[in-house]
């Protein structure tokens, strides 16, 4: 169920969101054209300059909006999907709730790195005038050497730690979301604002746990004297947090949404 | 043994209302049954705790033996009292979502329900009007060979020839392993259809009985007893 629950979460947000990836698309061969052009024969010239500012400017606001704008469709379908109307079809299809929300988790999860890399894929066509594989493969392999002279070996495992720690940050960003609608939602008739309110107050007490486990574990943090303390002791400890955190984002999630489902 | 649904001293408050209040009843399969009630009597709460869109506060509730659950969602089919389906599905994609996620879904049943009403699959719910789309979310709801539908006002909005038109789906379209319950107030249009009613007033049933029963005993129609009962 999860496999069906999964196609027609895509099949729902790729109506909106391909055509983002498509006009970022567009406006990178379109600069690309440009700079071609105006570095060889310098053709845009007092009134035509206005081209090169236009192309520049809408690639700019397309990778802008691929980030924000798929983020903010993302929110917007779980809200909408699970608390409005459409809730009664989709709480009464035969899944239990956690499915429809790792439906949802896994489809954003999907979109999300899907645009990361479209835009680092975009700024790389853009800006790479000749593509020497010896060049670039020979500064990826020096970079990776220093990594792993600065990390007495461990360069793997510091690598591993930064994505493990990115993927937990870009889940918890949409659980924290997740978790405040489905408290909005138990405020009849003030869902949305409800929601806001959630995610204030959670960040709120965040902050005030963070200042507090700052305070108390400042002993540890101050003993940092080596930068292996980095892969060894910081990401670890981070990751642990992420986890946990994320853990009770959803569990409180799928509470909240089994036991005190509040459609209008 | 031939029992689809059976609660127990069943009880929801919101905040400080109670919505329903110790109700206990039993859904015979093969049945078609009215549940009927004033508006705010607690019939739609009733059929949302039984598609486990509400939890109870306290009593029991099982259909075909078993707790809400996706097992029950599997075997229930429930026509909610909203315009529920996605806006931008065009209504060949309903008959798609269903297919997938029902296996009690037949396609060409609702296929042929949308040539009978004359309404293109292939047009978006946006732009139909209120009552179509609950035409077809009646076609979607009534196309599945379940054991238990819950038909939450399925006749409000739309026309007099539509409501005659469904409610004949409705008898014809289901079978005698399963039970019909369809919450009203507009009782005449429906009492020729109904074996069984139930009246539910503030919460609380105060009348379960055939059809046949009350005819004999009272010597009312339906629709007269129940302006009597409800009599404001």
């Amino acid at each position: 169920m999860l496999k069906k629950l999964l196609k027609h979460e895509l099949k729902a947000t790729s109506r909106y969101i391909t055509p983002i990836f498509l006009i970022l698309f567009l406006f990178t061969i379109l600069n690309k054209i440009i700079l071609g052009l105006d570095i060889f024969k310098g053709m845009f010239k007092g009134a035509l300059k206005i081209i090169p500012g236009i192309a520049i400017t809408g690639y700019v606001l397309s990778l802008i909006a691929i980030v924000v704008v798929t983020f903010v469709i993302l929110v917007v379908r779980f809200y909408k999907n699970l608390t409005s109307e459409e809730g009664y079809l989709m709480f009464t299809l035969p899944v239990k709730s956690n499915q429809l929300v790792n439906s949802k988790l896994l489809i954003a999860m999907f979109w999300t790195v899907l645009s990361i890399l479209a835009v680092i894929l975009s700024l790389f066509l853009l800006f790479m005038n000749e593509f020497d594989p010896g060049l670039f493969f020979g500064s990826i392999r020096k970079m990776w050497e220093e990594i792993t002279r600065a990390f007495h070996g461990n360069a793997v495992l510091f690598v591993i730690e930064i994505i493990v720690t990115v993927i937990l940050t870009l889940i918890n960003s949409f659980l924290q979301i997740y978790v405040s609608i489905a408290i909005g939602q138990l405020f009849n008739g003030h869902k949305l604002i409800g929601s806001f309110g959630a995610y204030i107050g959670i960040n709120l007490v965040l902050q005030i746990l963070f200042t507090i486990a700052v305070a108390v574990t400042g002993v540890v943090f101050h003993s940092f004297n080596d930068i292996r303390d980095i892969t060894t002791l910081f990401f670890p400890i981070l990751i642990v947090v992420f986890l946990v955190i994320n853990g009770i984002y959803y569990a409180i999630t799928n509470y909240l949404l089994t036991n005190k489902l509040n459609l209008e | 043994m031939n029992t689809i649904l059976e609660c127990n001293s069943l009880t929801k408050k919101f905040s400080n209302v109670t919505a329903l209040s110790n109700v206990s009843l039993t859904l015979e399969r093969g049945r078609i049954i009215g549940l009927l009630g004033p508006n705010g009597s607690g019939k739609t709460t009733l059929i949302k705790l039984m598609n486990g869109l509400l939890v109870p506060d306290a009593g029991t509730l099982a259909i075909d033996g078993k707790k809400p659950g996706p097992e029950t969602k599997r075997i229930v089919s429930y026509l909610p009292d909203k315009t529920y389906l996605p806006e931008w599905m065009r209504i060949s994609d309903t008959i798609e979502f269903y297919q997938d996620f029902y296996e009690d879904f037949d396609a060409n049943t609702a296929m042929d329900m949308l040539k009978r009403l004359q309404l293109d699959p292939s047009r978006r719910l946006k732009a139909l009007s209120k009552g179509t789309k609950e035409k077809v979310q009646l076609i979607l709801v009534m196309s599945r060979k379940a054991d238990l539908y819950c038909l939450d006002e399925p006749i409000g909005g739309v026309d007099p020839a539509a409501r005659d038109y469904i409610l004949n789906t409705i008898i014809t379209n289901y079978n005698e392993n399963a039970a019909v319950l369809i919450s009203t107030h507009l009782i005449a249009d429906i009492e020729r259809v109904l074996d069984d009613v139930i009246f539910i007033k503030e919460g609380q049933i105060t009348l379960q009985s055939s059809v046949d029963d009350i005819r004999m005993k009272e010597g009312k129609s339906i629709d007269t007893l129940f302006r009597e009962v409800f009599k404001c």
